[in-house]
C-alpha cells in the first residue's frame, strides 16, 4: 500500500529518527495534508481533525523508531492514524448512544440493481461527503480506511477491533447507511435500503 | 440468497450460487467479489454467475461505481489546510526553543551552584594550602601540558558559556547551511579560535629518545623539551617547561618553566623556576622550585637543602619534609613526617603525622587521621594541632547495606512494574522519549531545578500551598521513577526494543538492575557519584516530563489562527475494486 507517485521518504524518515528537527519538518510538511484529509473524513468536526493531525504527528515522533522500513512509510502512518481516529471516536460517549444497535438490529435488504445505479450516478463527490458526515463513527471510519487509505481488511479488523471476517459485514453496512443517507438528501427514495 | 444477515457467511465463500437461473447473488458476495476478497474458485463462480445473470451484473456494477465515487469523493481536496495545521510543526519547534534557552540557562546555573558548593570549599582548602591564584582545577587540567597558554583567559565558567555559545552557534548554523558544511565551518570556527587563542611557542619543542637521554651541562634549550627514555638527565637549561617519561630521571639543571614528569624515580636538585608535577614512585627534591609542587607518588622526600617558594599538594603513601616549604601542605598520606619548614599552614589526612623537634610550622595545623599526631614538645608551632579522629563508616563494608541495596532495587522494580501495567502506554512514550538523550536531559535540567522552585513559591502564598504540595509530590514521583526510565532504555539497549509491556518490564528490571550494579560502586567516590546520580535523575525526569509535554502539547493549539493554506500533494491509494463482471 505505497502511496502512488510519491516515493517513500526513507532519507526524511531516517533523518527524523536520529533527532533532525529539520527532517521532521520535511516529513510534516508532505504528510500532514493527507492525514488532515483522512482525519476530517473520520472525525466529526473540522476542529476534531485539526487536534488529531496535531496529536498524530506528536505521538510519532515516538512511534517513528518502531517503523519497519521495509514497509511502506504511508501504509504504516495510515495506520497509525485510524488508531488514533478510532481510539478518539470510542472514548466519545456520544458515539456509544448513536452506535447502539446500528450494526446488530437494522436489517441489511438486497438493493434494487438499477435503483442502485441510478443513485450513484446521480450523486455527487459533495453529496457523498455530506452523506458520509452523518454516518455512526463506525461506518465512517470503516469507509474511510477502506476507500481513502486503501487500508486491508486485516488492517481495518486490527483497528476496530472486529475478527477479520466481520470487515465485510461492517463495510456492506456502512454502504447501507451511506445510501440511506444519500436518499434522504436526494430526490431518489431508497427503496428498502435504498 | 438475498439475505446478507450472516456475517460468518460473507468472506468464506459459502454463499455459494444455486443454480443461476433462479438465484442471485447475495449482495456481501458482491462486496467482496469487487474488493478481491474471495478465493479464486468463488471468484470463478461469481464471474461465470455474473455473465449469465444481467441483474447481478447490473449489482455488480453498481457497486463498482459505488466504490470509485466513495474514493473520488474522499480524495477530493475542498477545503484548504488550515494555518494551525501548516504552522504546527514551526510552532512546536519554536515554543521547544525558549525551553531549550531555559535548560542552558538553568544547565549553567546548576553547574555553577554545584562548582560553589562542592569545587569552591575545596579551591578555598587548596589557597590555604598555599596555591595562592591557581586551583586544583586549573591546576589539573588548565594549566596542564596540553593547555598551556590558555591559563591567561580560562576559568570554569568561562569554558561554560563559551560551550554555551558555542552550543547556540551550531544550532544556528545548522538550519542554514548544509550539515557538512557546518561541520566543516564549526571545525573551521575552533581551528581559527585555538589559532588566535593559543600563543606562539617561543620555538618548536625539542623531543629527544634514547635509552639514555640528556641535556648536557652547558646546553641551553629555547623551547619546551620532551625526553623519553630509560635514564634522563636534564643537566642544562631550558627555557620552557621540561616533560620527562622516564624510569630514572633526574633533573640537575635550570628549568624556567614547570617540569612534568612521569617516572619511577625522579629526582631535582638543580632549579625549577615553575612547577613540578609528578606521577612517580619514588620522588626526591634538593634543589629550588620557586612555584608550588603536585604529585603523586609512593614515597617523597623534600631534604633538608630543598627550597619550595609555593606550596606542596600531595597524594603520597609516604612523605619526609626536612627542606623549607614556603607556603601550605596539603598532603593525603599514610605517613607523614614533618621536620623542615612550613612558611604556611598544614591540612593533613592520613593515617600518622609526626612533627619532629627541628620543625617549624608558621601557620595552623590540622590532621584528620586515626593515630594522635606525634608532636615534639621543641617543634615551632604557630598553634596547637587540631587534631580529628577519622571514624571510619563502615557502610559500604558491611553487609546488610548490600542487603539493603538488593532489598531497595526489588521494590523499585516492583514500583515500575505497576507503573508500567497501569499505564503502558505513558510508559512506552516515556522510553521513546528517553531514547533521545539530550532533549530530556536539557528538560531534565529544567524540571529537577524548576519544579521544587515553583513548588516554594507556590507554597508562599497560602492559596497556593496544595498546588505546591501536588507539584512537590509529583516531582518526588518522578524523581524516584527517574532511575527506572533510564533502566529500561538501558535494557532496550541490551535486548531490542520491547513490543508488549511484558518485555518492556523485563528489560526494566534487567536495565535497572544493571544501573545500580554501576551507581552503587560509583557512589562510593563521592564527586563522581554525584555527577552520575545527577545525570540519571536529569535524563529520566526529563523523559517523563517530556512524555506528559507531549502528551499535554494539543492543548496549546485551540485559538491559534486559521487561514488558507495551499495544501500539499500526498496522493493517497486511489485504486479499489476487481474484476470487472463481464
Amino acid at each position: 500500500m505505497s502511496a502512488p507517485g510519491k516515493t517513500e521518504p526513507m532519507e526524511a524518515i531516517a533523518r527524523a529518527r536520529a533527532g533532525d528537527a529539520d527532517a521532521w519538518g520535511e516529513l510534516y510538511r508532505d504528510f500532514a495534508p493527507a492525514i488532515f484529509r483522512f482525519c476530517r473524513r473520520a472525525l466529526p468536526t473540522r476542529e476534531d481533525a485539526e487536534d488529531a493531525t496535531m496529536e498524530i504527528f506528536m505521538k510519532l515522533r515516538d512511534k517513528l523508531i518502531q517503523y519497519d522500513q521495509t514497509r511502506s512509510f504511508s501504509a504504516w502512518l495510515y495506520k497509525v492514524a485510524a488508531n488514533h481516529c478510532w481510539d478518539l471516536l470510542r472514548r466519545r460517549k456520544s458515539r456509544q448512544d448513536k452506535e447502539t444497535g446500528d450494526l446488530e438490529n437494522v436489517p441489511l435488504e438486497h438493493p434494487d440493481p438499477s435503483q442502485l445505479e441510478k443513485l450513484i450516478e446521480q450523486r455527487t463527490s459533495e453529496e457523498v461527503r455530506r452523506a458520509l458526515a452523518k454516518l455512526g463513527a463506525r461506518a465512517r471510519m470503516a469507509l474511510v480506511m477502506r476507500y481513502y487509505s486503501d487500508m486491508s481488511y486485516d488492517e481495518i479488523a486490527d483497528a476496530l477491533g472486529v475478527r477479520r471476517a466481520f470487515v465485510g459485514v461492517v463495510l456492506l453496512r456502512a454502504r447501507h447507511e451511506l445510501r440511506q443517507a444519500l436518499g434522504e438528501t436526494g430526490a431518489l427514495a431508497a427503496g428498502g435500503a435504498l | 440468497m438475498n439475505g446478507t444477515d450472516n456475517p460468518s457467511s460473507g468472506q468464506t465463500g459459502d454463499n455459494r450460487p444455486a443454480d443461476p437461473s433462479t438465484e442471485h447473488l447475495d449482495e456481501m458476495t458482491c462486496l467482496l467479489y469487487i474488493e478481491r476478497q474471495l478465493d479464486r474458485a468463488r471468484a470463478q463462480e461469481v464471474s461465470a454467475h455474473a455473465q449469465e445473470c444481467g441483474t447481478c451484473r447490473t449489482l455488480l456494477r453498481a457497486m463498482e461505481r459505488e466504490s470509485r465515487l466513495l474514493t473520488r469523493a474522499m480524495l477530493e481536496e475542498e477545503e484548504a489546510l488550515p494555518a494551525r495545521i501548516a504552522q504546527f510543526q514551526e510552532r512546536a519547534r519554536k515554543s521547544m526553543q525558549w525551553i531549550w534557552g531555559l535548560a542552558f540557562g538553568l544547565a549553567a546555573t546548576g553547574v555553577y551552584a554545584l562548582y560553589t558548593t562542592y569545587i569552591e570549599p575545596l579551591q578555598t582548602q587548596l589557597d590555604k594550602a598555599g596555591f595562592g591564584g591557581s586551583n586544583l582545577l586549573s591546576l589539573l587540567i588548565f594549566q596542564g601540558a596540553f593547555w598551556e597558554g590558555w591559563k591567561p583567559m580560562i576559568t570554569l565558567l568561562e569554558v561554560l558559556a563559551m560551550l554555551t555559545v558555542g552550543g547556540f552557534g551550531f544550532a544556528f548554523f545548522r538550519r542554514r547551511v548544509r550539515r557538512g558544511s557546518a561541520l566543516a565551518l564549526v571545525l573551521a570556527g575552533f581551528c581559527a579560535t585555538a589559532a588566535l587563542a593559543v600563543p606562539p611557542a617561543a620555538s618548536a619543542s625539542d623531543f629527544r629518545r634514547g635509552d639514555y637521554v640528556e641535556v648536557k651541562q652547558d646546553e641551553v634549550v629555547k623551547g619546551d623539551v620532551f625526553l623519553f627514555g630509560h635514564r634522563t638527565r636534564m643537566n642544562g637549561t631550558v627555557e620552557g617547561d621540561v616533560y620527562l617519561f622516564s624510569e630514572d630521571a633526574n633533573v640537575t639543571g635550570h628549568v624556567k618553566g614547570d617540569v612534568i614528569a612521569f617516572a619511577q624515580s625522579l629526582h631535582v636538585t638543580g632549579q625549577v623556576d615553575g612547577n613540578i608535577r609528578a606521577f612517580t614512585n619514588n620522588l626526591t627534591i634538593s634543589g629550588e622550585v620557586t612555584r608550588n609542587v603536585l604529585t603523586f607518588d609512593e614515597s617523597v622526600n623534600v631534604d633538608s637543602a630543598a627550597k619550595i617558594s609555593g606550596s606542596m599538594t600531595i597524594f603520597v603513601k609516604s612523605l619526609s619534609l626536612d627542606g623549607h616549604l614556603g607556603r601550605d601542605l596539603l598532603i593525603f598520606s599514610e605517613h607523614t613526617g614533618i621536620s623542615g619548614k612550613v612558611g604556611g599552614g598544614v591540612t593533613a589526612k592520613g593515617d600518622s603525622l609526626d612533627i619532629s623537634s627541628t620543625a617549624e610550622i608558621d601557620g595552623p595545623v590540622r590532621f584528620d587521621g586515626n593515630k594522635e599526631p606525634e608532636v615534639s614538645s621543641q617543634a615551632k608551632l604557630a598553634s596547637p594541632v587540631d587534631f580529628h579522629k577519622v571514624e571510619h563508616k563502615s557502610r559500604y563494608q558491611e553487609g546488610h547495606y548490600y542487603i539493603w541495596r538488593v532489598i531497595w532495587t526489588a521494590a523499585f522494580i516492583l514500583l515500575g512494574m505497576i507503573l508500567l501495567l497501569l499505564a503502558p502506554s505513558f510508559g512506552t512514550e516515556t522510553v521513546n522519549a528517553a531514547e533521545r538523550i539530550g532533549a530530556p536531559i536539557g528538560l531534565g535540567v529544567l524540571v529537577f531545578f524548576g519544579v521544587p522552585i515553583a513548588a516554594i513559591i507556590a507554597c508562599i502564598t497560602v492559596v497556593g500551598i496544595p498546588l505546591g504540595l501536588l507539584a512537590f509530590a509529583l516531582w518526588f514521583l518522578i524523581l524516584n521513577c527517574a532511575e527506572l526510565v533510564v533502566g529500561t532504555v538501558v535494557g532496550n539497549w541490551i535486548l531490542g526494543k520491547a513490543t508488549d509491556t511484558w518485555q518492556l518490564i523485563g528489560r526494566m528490571a534487567l536495565g535497572f538492575v544493571l544501573v545500580r550494579v554501576v551507581y552503587t560502586p560509583l557512589e562510593q567516590v563521592h564527586p563522581l557519584g554525584i555527577l552520575v546520580g545527577l545525570g540519571i535523575w536529569f535524563w529520566g525526569m526529563g523523559a517523563i516530563s517530556l512524555a506528559l509535554y507531549r502528551r499535554l502539547q494539543p492543548s496549546l493549539a485551540p485559538g491559534f489562527p486559521s487561514g488558507p493554506v495551499a495544501p500539499s500533494p500526498l496522493p493517497p491509494n486511489t485504486t479499489i475494486g476487481g474484476v470487472q463482471p463481464a
